[in-house]
This record gives structure tokens, C-alpha cells and sequence, in this order.
């Protein structure tokens, strides 16, 4: 068989391997493992706080979120059944969390592409990225800057649902079928508010230009 | 397809969700509808604006601090008590058991007609001169001969050591190892036959079995006997991936024409075959194979990444005729 099949297989064993670790270190969180429920915290919290802050916009708010998600996890560790990857249970306590915080927030929104870090000061998200095509270029910049800032204006006005599924598969690139599963939904009902989301989306940057 | 369909599809194939076969469909209708076109433009606008809000990555500071925290109110929370933990655990058999009813009802057919099948046969062996026998309990239990050395299943296979077909007949006898060899005869659609042909499949097996294995089960799919589950093709893409025998590969590969055409999975199985196997028989087959579909982008995108590149001259000129047939590729 040829080197890509052997590649293939080896892949999938490798994959499986780490997926078997996973599964015993979930097994040992659930005995009361502090230890091992630790090391499910460093493999996922990356991930976390980087949907936490683009979602939210702010540090402080990313860091109440993954405080309450992983405590939570650690309190109903025991209540995962592997019926779905950890991935996606953990994800979903995320989600949930930061529904909740958007709602609370819907009201009070400011329409800044800014964050703000643990001291209350504010960082400029966009200024924090390097953009190749515009480097030393100020008034390109300036223009990103303010697009940007219009962006986040327009994804305000999203419903909480509408801009947790625009955020699960526009920035964070998931899959429809996970983003249905982690938000309790079908597949489809999570394509439907995507379509619905891109389409007030582009009404609120028309209205822009 | 009417421009509102067009539409949503604009969006999930602008994310890369469509399927193939509908991102075809979508390319015929942006070929007619210019206002369809100018939707997908602006979508795809869209996309381009919405990545100047980048994605920041959390620094290093923000994960120690939030670290710290953490580890500091998992500190601070009192040890789980034992009746919390009991509880807990109880909670989770009791859930677990709330998608058990399916199964225990099961059982529990299968108890009262195993039982009653039993009693059956003790008073018919009992009364043996009678006129009548008692009636069994449960009507609907099949009654129809079971072959004589059947096992209601079988458990600890260490592999399976030979399979005869009788000639002329569907009756197969599977040689197989537990603690001690055992044997076992029984049609080719028993289940505890299958079980045994699939594990027969298994590289672990002897070259010659699996060969005998994946030929009965591949013959069987071309059939149309009993394949629609996913076990049996699963069986069949695993030997058609990993098998070492060509010949075995082959005949993986003949059980699976059936289905290339609705199931993608055995689709991709195909095209890996295609792209990477080593017997250029199997690589020539598969472009047989693979020409019902080859619409599908990503059939096209193989056959033409094969035509150019591969090793075999022959398969490169096959290849490239059953591309020149298809109006679509560039």
C-alpha cells in the first residue's frame, strides 16, 4: 500500500491515541483527579479565552468567563456521559456563558473596536494586529481602524444567537454541525441564523457607506 | 433552483459548507442570474470586511492571570463530600439509564421468547406421543430449524482460520479461534457469519482468509444483500485502505462500486485508492469507478491532479480521456 495510506493510518492511530488520553484524564478528573482536570484546563483554555475576548471585547469580561467555565466544568465533570467530545461540551458552556453576558450587554453596547484590559485601559484590537498590506501606510490604517470599529458597530445589532453563530463559524471557523451541536440546536437551524446574520450584516454596512 | 434557495446557498458555499453536487448546481444558476451574482459578490464583500475585526490571541499575561484564578477558587471550594459524590453518580445512572428502555424492552422479548422457545422444545421432548403439543407462549417466536452448531453470538475471536463456500449453495463454513478452534456453518446473511467474515477481514488474519473474507462480503454488497448499514462498507473501505494484498484491495474495491455514488465517504475511500495505492490495476479501476461521478469537484480535482502526475502512463491517458469527456473541467 502506498506511503500517503501508511501516512493515513498512522494519522488516525496518532489521533486516536490522543483522544484515548483524553478520555483517561476525564475518567480521573470524574475520580476527583485535581491533577488531571488541570491538564484538560491547559489543553483547552487557549481556545476559550480567545473566543471569550472576541466576543465580549473585553479582557476582564474573557477572564470572568473562563473563570465560571471552568469551574463549572470541574463541578459537573462528573455529569459528562462521552456522548459527545469534550470539545464541544466544554465549548458549550462557553457559549452559554457568553450568550448570557451578550443579553446583559445588549443594552448597554458601546461601538468600539476596542478592549479593555485588567486595569479598565483600553487596547485597541486593531492596532494590536499588524496589517502587511498597510504597514507604514497611517491613513490605510486609520481606514482599517474605523472599518473596523464599523464592523463591530454592525455586530451589535445581531441578535446574541445570531452573532454567538456568525462568531462560531466566521472568526472561529467551526463547523455548522458542531456550532448546532454546542448551541443545543440542528445543523440547519445554525445555517438558517447564519444566513440571517450575513444578511442584517450587510444592510448595517450598507446603511455605512 | 429559484433565487432565494440561491441565496443561502450563496452563504454556505461562500463558508464551505455546500456539498459538491449542489455547489455544481449553484454554479449553473450564477451563470443565468446576474442579480444572484451580484448577492454572492456582496457576500463575499462581506467576509472581506468582517476579517478587518481581527481575531486577537490571548497573551500570555491573560492566560497566567486567569490561570491564577482559577486555581485559586478550585483552592478554595470544599472537597466534594461522599454523599455528593454518591448522588452524582446515581444522577448519571439514572440518566444513563433513561436511554436504556429501547434495549431492556428488548431484552426482555428476547428473554420471555428464548424462554418460552425453551420450554417448548422440554414439553415437546416430554410428550413426544401425544397428539398435541401445548401451544408455545408467544406465537410470533420463529420456530424455523437453526443450524446445528449456530451460536446466538460469539465472543474472544482470536481470528478465524478458514472460510469454505459450498459450491452451489449459500451455506459457508467459518473455521475460527477462541480459547480452542471452533467451527461454524450458517448462511451467508446469519449474523454471526458476518461478524466472523469481518473479522476475517482484519489484517491480522492469514492473506488468504482475508482474500476469502472481503470477496464473500464485497460479493454480497454488488448484491444488494444486507449492506446498507455502515458495518459491513466499513469493513470494506478499511481493506480497500490498509489491506497489504492487492488482491484483496481489489476485491474491497468491487463490493464498494455500488455505493460510490451515494456515499461520500466511500467516494473519498476510492479517490485515496486512486491517488495512493500501489497496484496500478487498482488505481485503473478506481477511475472506473469514480466516472458516474465525476462531477463532484473533488473527483475532478483528483482525476486531474492522476492525470498529470502519475507514475503509470496508462493511467495518466485513462485519466485524462474521462476528463476531456466531462464539459466542466478547465
Amino acid at each position: 500500500m502506498g506511503g500517503a495510506g501508511r501516512d493515513g493510518a498512522s494519522r488516525e492511530e496518532e489521533r486516536l491515541q490522543i483522544r484515548a488520553q483524553e478520555m483517561e484524564l476525564i475518567r480521573e478528573a470524574q475520580a476527583g483527579s485535581r491533577a488531571a482536570f488541570d491538564a484538560l484546563v491547559r489543553q483547552y483554555e487557549h481556545q476559550v479565552l480567545r473566543l471569550a475576548l472576541h466576543l465580549t471585547g473585553s479582557e476582564h469580561d474573557a477572564e470572568d468567563i473562563y473563570q465560571e467555565a471552568f469551574l463549572k466544568a470541574f463541578r459537573y465533570i462528573g455529569n459528562f456521559r462521552f456522548e459527545c467530545s469534550f470539545y464541544t461540551w466544554i465549548y458549550r458552556i462557553v457559549t452559554n456563558l457568553c450568550l448570557d453576558q451578550l443579553r446583559r450587554k445588549k443594552t448597554r453596547r458601546e461601538d468600539h473596536a476596542v478592549v479593555l484590559d485588567h486595569s479598565g485601559d483600553e487596547i485597541d484590537l486593531l492596532a494590536s494586529v499588524s496589517d502587511n498590506r498597510s504597514f507604514s501606510n497611517p491613513a490605510k490604517e486609520l481606514d482599517r481602524k474605523v472599518l473596523g470599529q464599523q464592523i463591530q458597530a454592525a455586530l451589535t445589532k445581531l441578535t446574541p444567537r445570531e452573532r454567538m453563530v456568525f462568531e462560531l463559524k466566521h472568526y472561529q471557523g467551526l463547523r455548522l454541525r458542531t456550532i448546532g451541536e454546542m448551541l443545543h440546536t440542528t445543523e440547519e437551524t445554525a445555517k438558517n441564523t447564519l444566513f440571517r446574520a450575513t444578511k442584517k450584516l450587510r444592510a448595517q454596512l450598507a446603511e455605512l457607506r | 433552483m429559484n433565487c432565494e434557495l440561491a441565496h443561502e446557498r450563496i452563504v454556505t458555499a461562500a463558508y464551505g459548507e455546500l456539498p459538491d453536487d449542489q455547489v455544481h448546481e449553484l454554479e449553473r444558476h450564477l451563470g443565468d442570474c446576474a442579480d444572484c451574482r451580484k448577492e454572492r459578490e456582496q457576500l463575499l464583500a462581506l467576509k472581506v470586511l468582517a476579517d478587518a475585526l481581527p481575531v486577537v490571541e490571548p497573551g500570555p499575561n491573560l492566560i497566567a492571570r486567569s490561570r491564577l484564578r482559577l486555581d485559586e477558587a478550585l483552592d478554595a471550594l470544599p472537597p466534594m463530600r461522599w454523599y455528593e459524590r454518591l448522588a452524582q453518580r446515581l444522577a448519571n445512572n439514572v440518566a444513563s439509564l433513561q436511554a436504556a428502555p429501547v434495549a431492556a424492552a428488548l431484552l426482555l422479548v428476547a428473554g420471555i421468547g428464548a424462554g418460552s422457545l425453551g420450554g417448548y422444545e422440554f414439553a415437546a421432548n416430554r410428550t413426544a406421543h401425544a397428539a398435541t403439543a401445548p401451544a408455545p407462549a408467544i406465537a410470533a417466536v420463529k420456530t424455523e430449524p437453526q443450524p446445528a452448531i449456530a451460536q446466538p453470538g460469539i465472543t474472544n475471536v482470536a481470528n478465524v482460520s478458514s472460510i469454505v463456500r459450498q459450491p452451489g449453495s449459500d451455506m459457508v463454513e467459518v473455521s475460527y479461534n477462541q480459547l480452542t478452534p471452533e467451527h461454524i456453518q450458517g448462511k451467508l446473511g446469519d449474523p454471526a457469519i458476518r461478524q466472523l467474515l469481518m473479522v476475517a477481514t482484519e489484517n491480522s488474519s492469514p492473506a488468504g482468509v482475508r482474500d476469502d473474507s472481503v470477496g464473500l462480503l464485497a460479493a454480497e454488497c454488488r448484491a444488494g444483500h444486507g449492506c446498507q448499514g455502515a458495518g459491513i462498507r466499513d469493513a470494506l473501505m478499511v481493506a480497500l485502505r490498509y489491506d497489504k494484498n492487492a488482491r484483496v484491495r481489489e476485491k474491497a474495491l468491487e463490493g464498494l462500486e455500488p455505493y460510490v455514488a451515494e456515499d461520500m465517504r466511500v467516494r473519498n475511500a476510492v479517490l485515496e485508492a486512486l491517488l495512493n495505492d500501489s497496484d496500478p490495476r487498482i488505481r485503473t479501476e478506481s477511475i472506473n469507478l469514480l466516472e458516474p461521478v465525476e462531477a463532484d469537484t473533488s473527483v475532478r480535482q483528483v482525476l486531474y491532479s492522476v492525470s498529470t502526475s502519475d507514475d503509470n502512463p496508462h493511467i495518466r491517458n485513462v485519466s485524462r480521456q474521462v476528463l476531456s469527456r466531462v464539459p466542466e473541467i478547465q
